[in-house]
């Protein structure tokens, strides 16, 4: 974080605001989740989208990473890879490579 | 020793060492919080069971993250402040971000405290009744037990070698016992009480006299080696001597000087017959079964798992009955009418809100509702009783239900035992509590203790206070995610 005075000065203003738009934006969340969307699904997708702009604001504004030092976008570039193949783990439990074909051959 | 680089950046990274540092380690927490999301992820994939959505206190969850948001922006306004040099600022907003950890870890404790009261009670057909134990006329819950009575034996194992059971009657037979305990009588007609000096004392004769007849038996043996004439026999019986022999466990059956009255929780007994009790220590009792059966104050029917709904077991006339059934009925058929209605495209069996609002019958009052009143609630199944039927304050009327015992499989209150769902919201809500509470606590101390360094040095506190304050962004980060997760989808 830039250490001028004059630039966090003006940057208070901006903490409110951001402040006020991740209210909003939980109440947005709330709502959205009461909406009966087509399927359950897209409610999910909604509030994962919602909450991860929520997510970024704040890693952006609050924890500074708008303007950050290189050797800090190296660590969570590392971190971000791994997370998400975390979260996307849990595909390889339904897709079982011994999949039974049936007692006959499927030409007969 | 004086520590590097913590005003100034280090001229390699082009930070002080404390950002570095504490993002390395944030960089850990995203990997510990990652790891138990793909664990609610494989949870929630695999659950055999409807995935709880709004089950929890939305208002509660909503407020709390309103706090932390609002302590997010204050952590960084007492950062902003002190880089200012407006000290005065600063101390306000680093209390006010430390009372918000208070308000939020307040409301966790009443969201927790709730769930411990719950009950679910799921019954032999598939439908989960919710609701709470009764209460004593001091508001104390009364716990579900199994009650014995005439009880006239107890069989303790005193363990010997083996630890496999062991009794302990002082701290598991004896609280159970309603009234006074009284002496029981031994096999060879002496009279004992059961307490922790008397049962020591009689565990360590029986060890003894046990011991004693396993070395009277090896002095047998070495006799007979020193008089076989054969060295091969001699030999033998002398190794056998040598040989280690445990103490053997000794059970013990303890007649009571007068019929007992036994009262215990489904978790202090291993098991039961309409004759017999043995609880966890192993300790038998032998007695009359009076009373297994549970009584539940309902304030919900999930008949989800019910092929019939209508027909589900909590409508039997011993329990809620065709007043409560009719309602059911009502508020069911409004709800995917109104869907119908609304949707009439989409699958009804694939909207999980409405198999919540249809199926899951939330109940209010002690009495079903009067015919075409049990429906029309904005969020669903909830039926209301008129005005007169409510308690005062917050407390309602309740159905109550005598449950046999026979007719239940499985209950718990809301707790990790009762499902995947349960298991893993503790896991993540505790854990991150307890990161509330850290980062709380680092956040005091900066503002209480280090007042010497606010004067001599605010820039290297400023440093502190913006690490700190990292910590303090990634546990609203955190609770960003949990809330929707958790709470609402």
């Amino acid at each position: 974080m830039s250490d001028n005075i004059e630039e966090i000065q003006k940057s208070v203003k901006k903490y409110l605001f951001i402040g006020a738009a991740l209210i909003l934006c939980t109440g947005a969340t709330v709502w959205l989740s009461y909406v009966e969307l087509p399927t359950h699904g897209l409610n999910i997708l909604a509030g994962m989208i919602l909450a991860t702009f929520k997510a970024a604001l704040v890693a952006l504004i609050f924890m500074h990473l708008n303007h950050e030092r290189s050797v800090i976008y190296k660590v969570l570039a590392f971190t971000v890879v791994f997370a998400i193949v975390l979260f996307v783990l849990f595909y390889f439990s339904n897709s079982d490579p011994l999949v039974f074909e049936g007692f006959y051959d499927r030409n007969e | 020793m004086e520590i590097p680089y913590t005003v100034h950046p280090r001229p390699d990274t082009g930070l002080y060492n404390a950002k570095v540092g504490i993002w390395l380690f944030l960089a850990s927490e995203v990997m510990l919080f990652g790891g138990l999301f793909s664990a609610y992820i494989f949870l929630r994939v695999g659950a055999d069971y409807p995935w709880p959505v709004h089950d929890l206190d939305v208002k509660l969850g909503f407020w709390n993250t309103i706090v932390l948001i609002a302590s997010s922006v204050t952590v960084v306004m007492a950062w902003a402040c002190l880089k200012m040099r407006k000290f005065g600022w600063y101390r306000i907003n680093m209390a006010i971000t430390v009372l918000c950890a208070a308000a939020f870890m307040f409301n966790k404790s009443l969201e927790y405290s709730a769930k411990f009261k719950h009950y679910a009670v799921k019954l032999t057909d598939g439908t989960v009744l919710t609701g709470h134990m009764p209460e004593d006329e001091h508001g104390h819950t009364i716990p579900y037990t199994v009650k014995f009575g005439e009880v006239s034996e107890l069989s303790l194992t005193i363990a010997g070698g083996s630890k496999a059971v062991d009794a302990d009657p002082a701290n598991c037979v004896l609280p159970l016992i309603e009234g006074e305990a009284g002496k029981f009588k031994l096999p060879d007609g002496r009279e004992i009480s059961l307490d922790k000096a008397s049962f020591k004392a009689l565990r360590q004769e029986i060890h003894e006299a046990e011991q004693k007849k396993i070395d009277d038996k090896k002095a047998a043996l070495l006799e007979q080696a020193a008089a076989a004439k054969n060295p091969e026999e001699a030999s033998k019986l002398s190794k056998e001597a040598r040989k280690y022999v445990p103490l053997p466990d000794v059970t013990l059956k303890l007649t009571t000087s007068a019929p007992l009255k036994i009262a215990a929780k489904p978790s202090q007994i291993f098991g039961y017959t309409s004759t017999s009790i043995t609880f966890v220590d192993g300790t038998t009792a032998m007695g009359k079964l009076l009373d297994d059966k549970m009584t539940l104050l309902v304030d919900g029917v999930d008949a989800r798992g019910v092929a019939q709904s209508d027909k589900s077991l909590a409508f039997d006339h011993r329990y809620l009955g065709e007043g409560w059934q009719k309602a059911f009925v009502a508020n069911r058929d409004h709800h995917i009418a109104a869907f119908e209605h609304d949707f009439p495209t989409r699958d009804k069996s694939k909207s999980a809100t409405l198999q919540k609002e249809s199926l899951f019958f939330k109940i209010h009052s002690s009495t079903p509702p009067a015919e075409g009143a049990a429906h029309g609630e904005k969020h669903g199944a909830e039926a209301h009783a008129p005005a007169a039927g409510h308690g005062g304050g917050h407390g309602h009327d309740y159905p109550t239900v005598v449950l046999e015992k026979k007719d239940i499989t499985f209950f718990s209150n809301f707790t990790p035992k009762l499902n995947t769902y349960y298991a893993i919201y503790f896991t993540l809500t505790g854990l991150h509590g307890a990161h509330v509470v850290a980062g709380a606590l680092v956040l005091l101390y900066f503002l209480v203790c280090d007042n010497k360094l606010l004067k001599k040095d605010p820039e290297h506190l400023a440093n502190r206070v913006e690490v700190g304050g990292l910590f303090w962004h990634f546990v609203d980060l955190v609770w960003i995610f949990l809330f929707p997760l958790l709470y609402l989808l």
